[in-house]
């Protein structure tokens, strides 16, 4: 085919995939359903959508170098400033000491978000974990993140137990639901897998949706309180007779910005201990071995290890940070419903992962930053949120499957001067 | 890198400080909180024309105690985590008055929060009970209850119907369920026999088989709690697989998608709706003026989003004050005349009385009362 | 007959008729898996975008003043498989072909991101409320006393028994008979081998993607008129319950995706019928979970060997 038909060809093809859909819209008239043009953005946009496929088609070897230029490996290289190991922790100190000052700087919404921001950024550091790192596709993360955000609810509703109590005890719990699912499951390939996790995350929403009298269904569970510091509370009064609240311990007078500040630290603690768990782990025989699975289990298991056992490692400690973030969104929301846990949310946890480069810490912690932050600041961009994520997914995995900022692996290298 | 953060962080913290204090400092902020952007988007439209259309009013007529009144959309989306966010945000902005959240679930976690900053709340749409169960100061509705329409429908069906063997369906959602439960509760008060109280999904196409059981049963009544989408389609089946039953749902099967999906099969339905405060004679000059703007007035949460700007501005005025924690016992004591009639508060916040009315639904989409 | 048995059977027919539509849209999901070993994650948007079409088609034919039902349907449905081909082509140009060589853990997270932005062009494009359609076809038929326990089966029910009857029936010859439906199994055999005799594996692939989106389009014809409604989320739910029959009657097998959907759909009608609704989508999970578990090639399949 010349240039031109097959330009010709293409804007057709999208011509007939706009044209209905875009084109035309379905109203209903009284009880009838009436078909007519749509709006004059929507068929500008279409004509427009055709006339760059043709120019691109027509000047396809052109574009095409452009794209293998993207597609080759070329890293985004971090500023030479920070490539010396010393040079990175004095850079992370200074990083660390301005996330700590930062809620006292900061308007109270700010720090709301932050707080927001720092749970997704420990969800996508969890999953990276099974998805980056053991290359297992889980599409139902949301479940343990919901099974996490459930114990506290539960445990404080029925038992009074207080968050920190709760937080081990959530985090412990969802491990062990992604040890008794990861046990059978693990043994399926890798599609499969993706499909079964799937199945498990919508599970135990209709789950939590349908057993009202422990979970109270729809309703959710509200009223879910705010950690304490070593039992003081953040309240303006005590919520029971003979306890101290935060400020009266401390002689000063009552704000309600530091329950904020307050749970914005404590997520920040928590996301280090994670970004410093998770590097541990990685350089361990054990992350070595999720890495080495990714890339070629049969080759595994010829060297001896065991691959449902490693699977099953990365399964359980994924599921244990889902568990954590869990609890500390139940705390910051003070109400759950299983609404906030549907695949959508597990689709945007994905998105984080995949946006950071799979495997990548700092990557997934920018990508989760950029996911949340970026709606926030442009609200009308929500609406497109979905479907740019979507997009995204796909053009990331044709040109840089390995993500914005690849992982990296620690090695030495020698001084060249 | 974290630095980068820190910069967009600070960055957005200085734009929102900036946001703040763009706007005069006489004016009194209502904050109006629902969904701007989201599949539910087309419900916050109705209470936020019903809230601006207060204010400009109010303003027109001299604004409250010489200030003008001025209002600021929040966009919730309809999601619980975005919800807190706009709280948190509303609570940065110091704006002391609310009208919203749309969505009980995103009402329900904003609620603690506004309680706790000293806020004043008013929801007109959000219709779950526990919302005003936790004993709050601040937090009020211009709308009835889910338990409130659950008793209308259940004392009608005992009196009027006297069914001998009643179905309650509902979707298993915050809305439906309650309503299903207190319907279920008023009956079986009087007498009637509910054979069958059984969850659907929401979202479900196919209810064939709870059409069968449904005959099985022998069922001659059905009450539905939830929305129209499901309900369209269980009576399109039931006509299909030949059900002979009566059926009733709350206000949110009246929509007239449920005529486009169901035909003929929604002839007869009985719907229970708040009265339509656009046909009330004494609203003619407001409906007028937001026929002027070109906006329908006819959407349930319109008018009582008129009404909680209005019981919020007339209690300012009363009070002298602004101060949230004034105005919100004024509110509890006094009475207001409203677009949706008077307005009274109990201790919880919620309204002492607010109408329901039985209407048969008919094929074309219109309805006309019950008798 | 007693009155328990008649329920009984009324139920496997509403059963049956769910599970037909179930398996026309397995087909698609199995047919690529043989062939190229991935999961097309994006299939049910493709059955919700043909209902969109097909609905868009009914709608602007009868304001044309065409009132004939079989032109009307003939026509409509003739729309939804062009749109609903093209849209199967486009998506495998242009999200899996760049990676056929690529692991499938990156072919499937391609998948889902497809999947995510279809179903949200269609949210932008055409609203994310409800489009609601008269029924057409009314009526039916009905075993047994009108007046004591009978089993009701309406015209429509029939009309989508008898079509999956006929699309399997054809799929099946089109398979076994014809040339094209030959490199198709040779593809699914081997594509390296069948490139190296002669047949543009591309061509075969793209026939596929397209066989599977016009099959998608006749469940979503079909379903549209049967439940009159189409919102841009039924997409997402029918690909899962359609790729769990799949896997459950074995990826790969047309027959299998046949005798999956179908006993998907008269368990989740059992369900409805004996439990109660709001389980149903939890049993349709856990049966694909336990076959999985216990029968990984699912009923009919082949055992998948592992090559180094």
């Amino acid at each position: 085919m010349s240039r031109v038909t097959s330009a010709f060809v293409a804007a057709l093809i999208t011509l007939i995939l706009g044209g209905f859909l875009l084109g035309l819209s379905l109203t209903s008239e009284g009880i009838n359903l009436v078909v007519g043009p749509s709006t004059p953005g929507k068929i500008t946009f279409l004509f427009v959508g055709v006339a760059i496929v043709f120019v691109l088609q027509y000047f396809r070897e052109h574009v095409g170098r452009f794209t293998t230029h993207m597609r080759s490996d070329q890293r985004m290289e971090l500023p030479s400033f920070l490539r010396s190991s010393q040079q990175q922790r004095i850079w992370t100190m200074f990083v660390i000491i301005g996330l700590l000052l930062f809620p006292f700087l900061s308007s109270r919404g700010a720090v709301d978000i932050a707080t927001l921001t720092l749970i997704y950024v420990m969800l996508g550091l969890g999953l990276n974990v099974v998805v980056g790192l053991a290359g297992l596709l889980d599409l139902g993360y949301v479940g343990f993140y919901a099974v996490g955000a459930y114990t506290y609810a539960l445990l404080n509703m029925y038992f009074g137990v207080s968050f920190w109590v709760a937080l081990p005890i959530a985090g412990g719990l969802a491990a062990l639901f992604g040890f008794l699912l990861g046990f059978p499951v693990l043994r399926l390939r890798g599609d499969y897998l993706a499909i079964v996790t799937l199945g498990f995350g919508e599970i135990i929403r209709i789950l939590l949706n349908n057993w009202t009298d422990l979970t109270g269904g729809p309703n959710g569970i509200a009223r879910i309180p705010k950690p304490t510091l070593f039992g003081l509370e953040f309240s303006r009064r005590p919520s029971e007779e003979g306890a101290t609240t935060f400020h009266e311990f401390f002689g000063i007078s009552y704000s309600s910005e530091y329950k904020v500040i307050f749970l914005y630290l404590m997520a920040l603690l928590l996301v280090l201990l994670t970004v410093y768990v998770i590097r541990r782990l990685i350089r361990m025989p054990i992350g070595r071995a999720w890495e080495a699975l990714r890339e070629d289990e049969i080759a595994c298991r010829a060297l001896g290890l065991n691959p449902t056992m490693i699977k099953l490692g990365a399964f359980t400690i994924g599921a244990s940070f889902a568990g954590f973030a869990g609890s500390f969104f139940a705390a910051r929301q003070g109400f759950i419903s299983p609404e906030s846990f549907t695949f959508i949310e597990s689709a945007i946890i994905l998105a984080i992962v995949v946006l950071g480069g799979m495997g990548s810490q700092l990557g997934v912690i920018l990508a989760a930053i950029a996911m949340t932050v970026l709606p926030e600041l442009a609200r009308e961009f929500d609406e497109y949120r979905m479907l740019l994520f979507g997009l995204m997914m796909v053009l990331m995995m044709i040109w840089r499957p390995q993500g914005l900022l690849p992982m990296k692996r620690p090695h030495m290298e020698l001084k060249r001067d | 890198m974290k630095s980068i953060v820190k910069k967009t962080l600070i960055g957005m913290s200085v734009s929102a400080a900036l946001m703040g204090t763009s706007l005069a400092q006489a004016d009194i902020k209502i904050a109006l909180a629902g969904p701007v952007s989201g599949p539910v988007a087309q419900y916050g439209d109705m209470q936020f024309i019903g809230a601006e259309m207060a204010i400009e009013q109010i303003n027109k007529k001299g604004g409250v105690n010489g200030e003008k009144l001025v209002g600021i959309k929040y966009d919730d989306a309809c999601d619980p985590k975005q919800a807190v966010a706009v709280a948190n945000k509303i609570v940065n902005d110091d704006i002391k008055f609310v009208v919203g959240h749309l969505c009980s679930s995103s009402t329900q976690p904003a609620t603690d929060i506004y309680e706790d900053e000293g806020i004043v709340m008013v929801t007109a749409a959000s219709t779950n009970p526990d919302i005003t169960l936790q004993g709050y100061q601040l937090i009020f509705r211009t709308i009835g209850l889910d338990s409130l329409q659950g008793p209308v429908a259940g004392r009608f069906v005992a009196d009027s119907i006297k069914p001998k063997r009643m179905a309650v369906i509902h979707d298993k959602q915050q809305y439906g369920e309650g309503i299903a439960t207190a319907v279920k509760k008023t009956v079986e008060e009087s007498g009637v026999d509910v054979v069958m109280f059984e969850g659907i999904t929401a979202g479900d196409k196919d209810f064939s088989a709870l059409v069968a059981k449904l005959k099985r049963n022998n069922v001659d009544f059905v009450y539905y709690g939830g929305y129209h989408p499901e309900l369209g389609l269980i009576l399109r089946q039931s006509a299909e697989l030949g059900l002979d039953a009566q059926f009733m749902g709350p206000e949110g099967v009246g929509n007239k998608d449920i005529s486009a999906i169901a035909g003929e099969a929604s002839e007869g339905l009985l719907v229970t709706l708040p009265p339509s405060f656009e046909l009330d004679p004494k609203n003619k000059g407001l409906v007028d003026a937001f026929e002027k703007k070109n906006q329908d007035p006819s959407g349930p949460f319109v008018m009582p989003a008129y009404a909680a700007v209005q019981v919020m501005a007339d209690s300012m005025k009363a009070t002298g004050s602004t101060d949230a924690e004034e105005v919100a016992e004024y509110m509890h004591k006094a009475s207001f005349t409203t677009p949706i009639g008077d307005v009274k508060y109990d201790e919880k916040g919620d309204l002492t009385s607010f109408n329901f009315v039985v209407y048969n639904w008919h094929a074309d989409g219109t309805k006309s009362p019950a008798k | 007959m007693s009155e328990s048995i008649y329920y009984f059977l009324q139920q496997i027919a509403n059963g049956l008729t769910i599970g037909s539509t179930y398996a026309l849209i397995a087909i698609g999901y199995t047919m690529v898996y043989g062939i190229i070993g991935m999961i097309n994650f994006a299939h049910g948007e493709v059955y919700m975008i043909g209902t969109y079409v097909a609905f868009i088609a009914l709608a602007g034919l009868s304001m044309l003043g065409i009132d004939n039902p079989f032109l009307l349907i003939g026509i409509a449905l003739a729309v939804s498989i062009v749109v609903a081909s093209a849209y199967g082509f486009s998506i495998e140009r242009v999200a899996y072909r760049p990676l056929r060589s690529s692991k499938r853990l990156i072919a499937l997270i391609s998948a889902i991101g497809m999947s995510i932005f279809l179903q949200n062009y269609i949210r932008l494009a055409q609203g994310s409320r409800d489009i609601a359609m008269p029924s057409m076809i009314k009526g039916g038929f009905l075993f047994g006393s009108p007046e004591g326990s009978h089993i009701m089966i309406s015209y429509m029910q029939v009309i989508i028994m008898v079509t999956t009857v006929l699309c399997m029936v054809g799929l099946t010859l089109f398979i076994t008979r014809s040339r094209m439906g030959r490199a198709c199994r040779a593809c699914a055999q081997d594509i390296g081998m069948t490139n190296l005799l002669g047949i543009n594996s591309n061509n075969v692939i793209a026939v596929t993607f397209i066989i599977g989106a016009s099959l998608a389009a006749v469940a979503g014809m079909l379903l549209g008129l049967y439940y009159g409604v189409v919102n841009p989320y039924i997409g997402f739910i029918a690909g899962l319950k359609a790729f769990t029959a799949a896997v459950l009657g074995g990826i790969g097998s047309i027959p299998g995706a046949m005798l999956g959907g179908l006993i998907l759909g008269v368990s989740e009608s059992l369900t409805g019928g004996y439990l109660t609704a709001e389980y149903k989508d939890v049993v349709a999970f856990s049966l694909l979970i336990l076959i999985l578990l216990f029968m990984p090639q699912g009923i009919l399949g082949k055992p998948e060997v592992e090559k180094i």
